[in-house]
């Protein structure tokens, strides 16, 4: 809820959403849509992916913590040792974390957060939160060999496209981290990477050495410090880089305001539309229902964000 | 207190009614699905418990349906449900493959669905219901029918006459009185009492002025009503002869013992399944040694043993020592030597 820049207010009761793992905010008073109680706002609509034909089971791992190191503003990258979850995590999918898995927890509820690195290699995965309620300074404070309970990987997570070319991803703060893979998987697929990257100011944007790393792929940073951010400003810039080079498939997380932007960028160019959601979850599995991502109707049940989604299709309105 | 027992020698089993269990442990209704023996071991559980099913399909509520809160989470589901039939070919299914005795929770719009839904489940390998009191009453303007001692009699002694399983009884805390209610449900054939389900509370999202649950109010769980779910087992264990199902805030061994000791046969485990999916095969592993740190070295030898000074307390309450008027010198009261130095009775001891 607070990942996009709302000021830091410590003593806020905790908010599972607080690391932002799977964020569609603004850093405004904005609910997600999933709070909206709606099918989404009007300049669109969200739309079930067909389930993957493979899926990996998730598993429970206790992770023993590699590395946690401050990245700059708010942000810190956590490494676990989870060999199952590195093997098998698809691009969008996330994990359920949970801090002190020896006596009772801090945490009364474990932490969705987007896989945001994975390396086979070294059997480890990574996650980046932002270091702003109390569960997450607490997370902070953990050190190296420390162990977290993980569950995962978990979700349905972006369809990379057999056509896709070019890809552009949009993602803003921390939804950048559902974006990485994807972005990643796409290159390694030979598709040339656009990455929107858009952030409070140059500090709070650290995930961009990621994105430069990823080979063919182009970096546009967006920040609010200098209005780069606003999509009246950002929208035009992009919309001129996709009629030079036109993208099949755009991936957008992290803000409403670029989600919008991206719809507006789909429909004028013919690129399909993806975006990854956020929710308050409890089990992460699906079993407890708490995270609905629209209601459907008396009689029927919607989709849940943890295991229908966190990724959707986006129609717009106009579609 | 006795010396701690070795595992090997300790007894968990427990009974509710003519249904045995190898352990006092199963989750909470709505915390569990078959989805988790896929990730975590569910073979030592005591029974699994199903979430409430209804007899058509429902959806739940609008988001959220859930934060957290202070050692707690708040949560407004709605139940939403398959509905009997998929719950037949698809769910339950599911469920009994784990292998334990399977509790199918059971909720109703009316007091007639909830018959429905038991005769609709009559033949199916059930090995108890468990019925959710904690529905509105869409035929009372949507007030819950567990806050209705009458209704609770109305709708259990119904399931009793559809089934011969055992039919326990979830009953609500957010009561005066949760004695009323439980002597109703025994009264009418209840096999055991389920206490509690959630309390209900609401969370403020102060930035949009509006409730951050999407149906406003919703049932609080978790460490944080752990106090609160022992008060309301001790108060019900004592006033029924029917076993208690210990629920609220459970997470660890050390809880369950806790709420044996107050009055439970058995526990039920939620909220703490999220956080830590395999809470209850670790709460069922460090059982004995749980039992041990209260010189047992069984379920049943621990089960309502909490000694108080019950004698301090008038004839006719059932609350807390010090309660009844001029604190333990009441109409009624009398005090045991032994407890004489308790501030609580010291006040009213000549």
């Amino acid at each position: 809820m607070t990942a996009g820049g709302a000021p830091t207010v410590p003593d806020l009761p905790p908010d599972p959403t607080e690391t932002g793992a799977l964020p569609l905010d603004d850093g405004q008073a904005s609910a997600t849509w999933a709070g909206s109680g709606d099918a989404g706002p009007a300049d669109g609509s969200l739309v079930m992916l067909d389930a993957p034909a493979t899926g990996a089971r998730p598993s429970l791992t206790r992770a023993a913590v590699v590395s946690n190191d401050h990245l700059g503003d708010r942000y810190w990258r956590m490494r676990l040792l989870a060999p199952d979850i590195a093997r098998h995590t698809q691009p969008g999918q996330f994990v359920m974390l949970t801090v002190t898995p020896s006596g009772p927890s801090n945490w009364v509820l474990p932490r969705p957060m987007a896989v945001a690195d994975r390396d086979e290699m070294q059997e480890t995965i990574d996650v980046v939160y932002g270091a702003h309620g109390w569960g997450t300074r607490q997370m902070a404070a953990i050190g190296a060999r420390d162990e977290l309970t993980v569950v995962g990987p978990l979700g349905n997570g972006f369809r990379l496209e057999p056509t896709t070319r070019h890809l552009m991803v949009v993602g803003r703060g921390i939804g950048l981290c559902s974006l990485s893979l994807l972005a990643v998987a796409a290159s390694q697929r030979g598709a040339a990477v656009s990455a929107v990257l858009s952030a409070r100011h140059r500090e709070a944007n650290v995930l961009v050495p990621f994105f430069e790393a990823v080979p063919d792929s182009r970096v546009v940073t967006a920040l609010d410090s200098d209005g780069s951010s606003d999509p009246q400003v950002l929208g035009p810039e992009l919309r001129i880089l996709l009629e030079e080079t036109p993208a099949q498939q755009i991936a957008t997380c992290g803000s409403r305001r670029l989600l919008r932007m991206c719809s507006a960028l789909a429909e004028a160019t013919g690129a399909t539309l993806q975006v990854a959601v956020e929710a308050h979850m409890a089990c992460g599995m699906g079993y407890c229902h708490g995270c609905s991502a629209w209601v459907q109707g008396v009689d029927q049940e919607g989709p849940l964000v943890c295991r229908d989604g966190p990724v959707f299709a986006w129609l717009p309105a106009g579609r | 207190m006795g010396a701690p027992t070795l595992t090997s020698e300790v007894d968990l089993r427990t009974a509710l009614g003519p249904l045995v269990l190898a352990t006092p442990v199963m989750p909470a209704s709505g915390c569990f699905g078959p989805e988790l023996a896929t990730i975590v071991p569910v073979g030592s559980l005591g029974a699994v418990v199903t979430k409430t099913i209804f007899s058509a399909r429902r959806s739940g509520n609008r988001p959220h349906r859930l934060t957290e809160t202070a050692a707690g989470v708040l949560n407004s589901i709605g139940i939403p449900s398959p509905g009997v039939a998929t719950f037949r070919s698809e769910v339950l299914p599911r469920y009994r493959a784990i292998g334990v005795p399977v509790v199918v929770s059971i909720g109703g719009l009316r007091v007639e669905e909830y018959w429905q839904i038991t005769e609709e489940l009559h033949d199916e390998a059930v090995d108890a219901f468990e019925v959710n009191v904690s529905c509105p009453n869409l035929e009372r303007g949507g007030l819950t029918i567990g806050a209705n001692p009458d209704q609770v009699g109305e709708v259990v002694a119904g399931v009793r006459a559809r089934t011969d399983r055992p039919v326990l009884v979830k009953l609500t805390p957010n009561v005066t009185s949760v004695v009323e209610a439980a002597r109703v449900a025994e009264s009418v054939g209840a096999t055991a009492l389920t206490v509690a389900n959630t309390f209900l509370g609401l969370a403020v999202d102060l930035r949009a002025r509006r409730p951050v649950l999407g149906n406003a109010m919703g049932g609080l769980s978790g460490p944080a009503v752990k106090p609160l779910a022992l008060r309301l087992v001790w108060e019900a264990s004592r006033a029924v002869s029917v076993p208690v199902i210990g629920c609220g805030g459970i997470s660890s061994a050390t809880d369950a013992v806790e709420f044996l000791l107050a009055g439970a046969s058995a526990v039920q485990v939620g909220t703490a399944t999220f956080a830590r999916p395999d809470t209850m095969a670790e709460m069922v592993e460090e059982l004995p040694a749980a039992l041990g740190l209260a010189g047992a070295s069984s379920v049943h030898e621990v089960v309502g043993q909490l000694q108080v000074g019950n004698d301090c307390l008038a004839d006719d309450t059932l609350g807390v020592p010090g309660a009844s008027d001029g604190a333990g010198g009441g109409r009624g009261a009398r005090c045991h030597p032994t407890f004489r130095k308790l501030p609580t009775c010291e006040a009213g001891v000549p």
